[in-house]
């Protein structure tokens, strides 16, 4: 309906409650209780708290938090696997919420699409019959759903393999048909739930190397869920960060490292490498007058503005592409970041 | 959970004197109602006709109306002849290909999914079949078990799934589907003659009935079993529900389903053999004829028959789910079968070499007999006196103490108290209910009897189960060398080794006790040694490290911590007692299995129904009490 707005999810207020007690959990925790204490008074156990956020057309938001924080619960209450308790959720304008069974069906077939933690897939199907299994439920023919679901295949880099049986693959590599079963129904949205949590380091590196360079080209909408900050920071254009169901902090890899709204939010990011991460523009702030010596562009890594500011103590000037003057950045306020 | 709370006022004494509290309820209460009943002989008040009435004119009424009413017109009768048509049309069919074609097809089925080997041993069992010459009755048996497995997958796949999705649906069925299976098949033989006649449909019918729910149990289960992320992929690609379960639960769910059915073929196979007392003909014919011509080379070469029926059987279903795509035969290959197997029915035809020619007779198996005649003949002097102190010193003095001296409410009230030990006061109302009940319908000394003879086998049974279910699991090696023995005992029919022991111990209560036993140790030890073998190695060496030797490692941790599963072993030696002490009634046994038989022989419906009846209490007490001491062994859930 609203494809062209920049805005394709909107969650609002959003709250899963598990239990049959959720009227009244729901009350208590409106009267500020805590997630226990409502788990002790209804033997309800809160999933989600109170969530609102927009993910904006393209982006890659990514939500990350402790095992049992409730990520899982609020991507399933996005995608409506799970009946959310109290809220709303909508995609390109309509509310998910309010569909029925068959609506959300059009919906699912049509706009979304989910890779696993553990991959999901079909072990008595071979390869391509999984990447396929989306077009199959449409009701593409079999040769047509074939012919997109080989494409994907390459694209995904497993060329070849489509006549094999997913447990005769390599982790990596299922993950990777699980991606290619996420592609071949030309998603408008992508889930990923901890996709690369179950994979060995160098896989993972390399997995998500490659999810990078495809959403290059692609430019999803994507709703990533990870526990490991430097993946969020890695891939996330936004990050939320979540703890006991309820969202503590929202922004950008820089703005959570920079000030961190909860000490939660702060334990994150202590062990983050902050000079490889953080830019000038970052950690600038505005001319005060002093004198400066130099410039750097906003986007330069502290990394690189590091030594020259070791070497000479003068403040530099921070400029954007255009060349305009838009702050300053000195010894203190760098010193300032890399220990917090 | 007791009903106990602790003491308000605590003090060692107090707590000491509780403990005695129950056991000093029991004494008086047997005490108080022995001293004021013991006059009574035997239950009072005999209601049976309360029942048995009514059952016996609805038998007569179900005779009168079987050709007239709509009931039987419109709905049984029609039934009957549809699944008489599926028999007969098989058995026809099977009996119409040349018997080398019909060798090749169970070859060729199971080969076509890639396991060469189970196709040949499906080949090669039935090979054995046709050379003893018993090739027309394998076949009719063989028609009549697949058509009730097949009438098992089509009710029951569809019930697991529904009770996969429903949790309420299958915890209304669940109950049902124990007390289907808890009592002795045979025991559905007489109601549904009114409905089914006599006959192969009566005994598929009760095949399904008693065969069916492990096919529900497990495809819930199956289904249950598929990862939740895997639905969820079908789901959010946006699958109907019907597209779920076709494409995904379904297949995901298959290896279990197939235990289950597994499951359900050696069950059916128990039955195949007393379905030849409703006149269904087939191989279980010819094991009775065995028994009472005492033959037991015959009898075990037709028992064989059988068992090669349940494999070729089991073997046929599993290459219907393929569970393995990558394994199957190329496709050329598998074209080249079915024209092979097609070509040599038409060629086979037209040449007249159909019938599998007559090789070896029965009689093969006649020097068997002269072993067990030998030992007959050269034995008695240890199975005589074994029999005689058995019966005249264990059997019918606790028979007679029980029914005689003891007052009827006595045994009422320990029932109770027992219940209430292990599960508290609501599962003693349910027992005492029961065993009153047992009473109230007349069945009062048949079910004693009955009783006495569960209770011996199953002292037996468990005294030789459980330290050989230890070793076993503690020894990997004695349970592979036993491995082959239980198999024989558990999948050879039970009336099979009754014929040896009958011809031993002549007819009477103890041939049938010791096939109880054999048939009865082999869960018993299975269980056991699966507890022992599940104990997790941690504990075990823990208890090491302290320095216990290995027999305290076996008692103070080995053996505890597998109690639970130890007790479910115990369960099941009691129920498998149970069915085979109904079925020693053939030979002798009395108590409530002569009943049924008798019953069954004559189309008394109401006696019928009252030995049912008691059968069904006297199983649920049984398995129930067990259950609920397995249960308290538990250790308590959660740290
Ligand atoms: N179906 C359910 N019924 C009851 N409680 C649930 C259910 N699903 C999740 N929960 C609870 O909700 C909370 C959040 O779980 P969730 O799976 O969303 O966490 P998570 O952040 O994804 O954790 P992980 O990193 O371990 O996957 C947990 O306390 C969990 O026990
Ligand atoms: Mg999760």
């Amino acid at each position: 309906m609203d494809a062209a707005s920049p805005t394709c999810l909107e969650i609002r207020g959003t709250w899963k409650i598990f239990g049959t007690k959720a009227e009244r959990a729901l009350e208590l925790a409106a009267a500020g209780r805590s997630r226990v204490e409502i788990l002790e008074a209804t033997g309800c156990t809160i999933g989600v708290r109170d969530v609102s956020f927009d993910v904006a057309r393209g982006e890659t938001f990514v939500v990350m938090g402790l095992s049992g924080s409730g990520k899982s619960t609020l991507i399933r209450c996005i995608a409506q696997l799970t009946k959310v308790t109290e809220g709303v959720v909508r995609l390109d304008g309509q509310d998910l919420t309010a569909m029925n069974e068959d609506q959300l069906r059009e919906v699912r077939r049509q706009k979304l699409s989910m890779v696993f933690q553990h991959f999901g897939l079909l072990p008595h199907r071979r390869v391509i019959d999984n990447v396929a299994y989306g077009l199959e439920v449409q009701g593409m023919a079999k040769a047509e759903r074939h012919a997109a679901a080989k494409q994907v295949l390459e694209v995904v880099g497993l060329d070849g393999w489509g006549d094999h049986y997913p447990q005769q693959l390599s982790g990596g590599m299922q993950q990777r048909v699980g991606l290619a079963r996420a592609l071949a129904v030309d998603p408008e949205v992508l889930f990923f739930d901890e996709p690369f949590s179950a994979l060995d380091p160098l896989i993972r590196r390399d997995m998500q190397d490659e999810l990078m360079s495809l959403q290059q080209d692609m430019h999803r909408t994507i709703v990533f869920i990870t526990h490991d900050f430097a993946e969020a920071i890695k891939l996330g254009d936004r990050i939320a960060v979540m703890k006991d169901g309820a969202v503590d902090q929202i922004g950008t890899a820089a703005e959570l490292i920079t000030s961190p709204a909860t000490d939660y939010v702060k334990e994150f990011t202590k062990d983050v490498p902050k000079a490889k991460v953080l830019r000038a523009r970052d950690v600038m702030h505005p001319a005060n007058g002093a004198a400066t010596s130099g410039s750097v562009h906003g986007d330069e890594l502290i990394e690189r503005i590091l030594p020259t500011l070791l070497i000479d103590p003068t403040p530099v000037t921070v400029v954007d592409g255009a060349g305009t003057p838009i702050g300053i950045v000195d010894r203190a306020a760098v010193a300032a970041v890399l220990e917090a | 959970m007791t009903t106990e709370s602790p003491p308000l006022t605590s003090g060692i004494d107090a707590t000491q004197i509780k403990k005695y509290v129950p056991l000093g309820i029991l004494v008086v209460g047997v005490v108080l109602l022995q001293l004021v009943y013991g006059s009574s002989v035997g239950f009072p008040a005999r209601l049976d006709t309360l029942f048995s009435g009514p059952v016996d004119s609805m038998g007569e009424w179900i005779r009168d109306n079987r050709r007239s009413h709509a009931l039987f017109t419109g709905f049984f009768n029609p039934l009957t002849d549809t699944i008489d048509w599926a028999i007969t049309s098989l058995e026809s069919l099977l009996l119409w290909l040349p018997w080398y074609v019909v060798l090749a097809v169970a070859f060729y089925l199971p080969f076509r999914t890639g396991s060469w080997k189970q196709g040949a041993i499906a080949a090669g069992v039935l090979l054995y079949t046709g050379l003893i010459g018993l090739w027309a009755p394998t076949m009719e048996t063989l028609s009549l078990m697949f058509t009730a497995v097949f009438i098992s997958v089509i009710i029951g796949v569809p019930l697991g799934i529904f009770g996969a999705r429903r949790p309420r649906v299958e915890r209304i069925m669940r109950p049902i589907l124990d007390a289907m299976q808890t009592v002795p098949a045979f025991v559905y033989f007489l109601p549904l003659l009114g409905f089914f006649g006599v006959g192969a449909v009566n005994a598929t019918v009760a095949t399904v009935i008693f065969a069916l729910p492990p096919v529900v149990r497990l495809t819930t289960l199956g289904i249950r079993q598929v990862p939740e992320q895997t639905i969820e992929a079908s789901r959010v690609y946006g699958a109907t529900k019907w597209q779920t379960t076709l494409k995904v639960e379904i297949p995901m769910a298959l290896p279990t389903i197939l235990t289950g059915l597994t499951q359900t073929i050696m069950l059916a196979l128990g039955i195949v053999v007393l379905a030849a007392l409703i006149g269904a003909g087939g191989l279980g014919e010819n094991v009775f004829q065995s028994l009472s011509q005492r033959r037991t080379g015959r009898g075990i070469a037709a028992g064989l028959a059988i068992v090669a029926v349940a494999m070729v059987l089991e073997r046929v279903w599993r290459s219907f789910a393929t569970l393995d795509p990558s394994k199957r035969a190329p496709q050329r290959i598998r074209r080249a079968g079915l024209v092979a197997i097609g070509g040599a029915t038409v060629v086979g035809r037209a040449l007249g070499a159909v019938e599998f020619p007559k090789v070896w007779r029965l009689s093969a198996f006649d020097p068997i007999d002269n072993v067990v005649t030998w030992a007959r003949d050269n034995l008695s002097w240890i199975t005589r006196p074994f029999n005689d102190f058995f019966v005249g010193e264990i059997i019918v003095p606790v028979r007679r103490f029980l029914t005689d001296d003891l007052a009827w409410p006595v045994l009422i009230f320990v029932t109770a108290w027992l219940f209430w030990r292990v599960k508290g006061w609501r599962s003693a109302i349910f027992g005492a209910m029961a065993v009153a009940t047992i009473g109230l319908i007349g069945m009062w000394e048949l079910s004693i009897n009955t009783l006495v003879q569960v209770m011996a086998a199953t002292v037996i049974s468990v005294a030789i189960a459980i330290p050989i279910g230890v070793w076993a699991g503690r020894k990997p090696r004695v349970e592979a060398a036993l491995g082959p023995i239980l198999d024989a005992l558990q999948t050879v029919p039970s009336l099979v080794y009754i014929i040896p022991v009958v011809i031993l111990f002549t007819v009477g209560v103890v041939p049938g006790l010791i096939a109880s036993v054999l048939y009865a140790i082999v869960p018993g030890i299975r269980i056991t040694a699966l507890g022992i073998r599940q104990v997790p190695e941690e504990s075990v060496e823990a208890s090491r490290t302290f320095g216990a030797t290995p027999r305290q490692t076996l008692v103070g941790v080995r053996v505890p911590l597998a109690a639970p599963t130890i007790m479910a072993a115990i369960n099941q030696v009691i129920m498998m007692v149970l069915a085979m002490v109904i079925i020693a009634g053939f030979v002798g046994g009395g108590g409530l299995g002569f009943e049924t038989i008798r019953a069954l022989t004559r189309s008394l419906f109401g006696l019928g129904f009252e030995v049912g009846l008691a059968l069904v209490l006297m199983a649920m007490i049984l398995d129930r009490y067990t259950q609920a001491w397995g249960e308290r062994l538990q250790p308590p859930p959660g740290a």
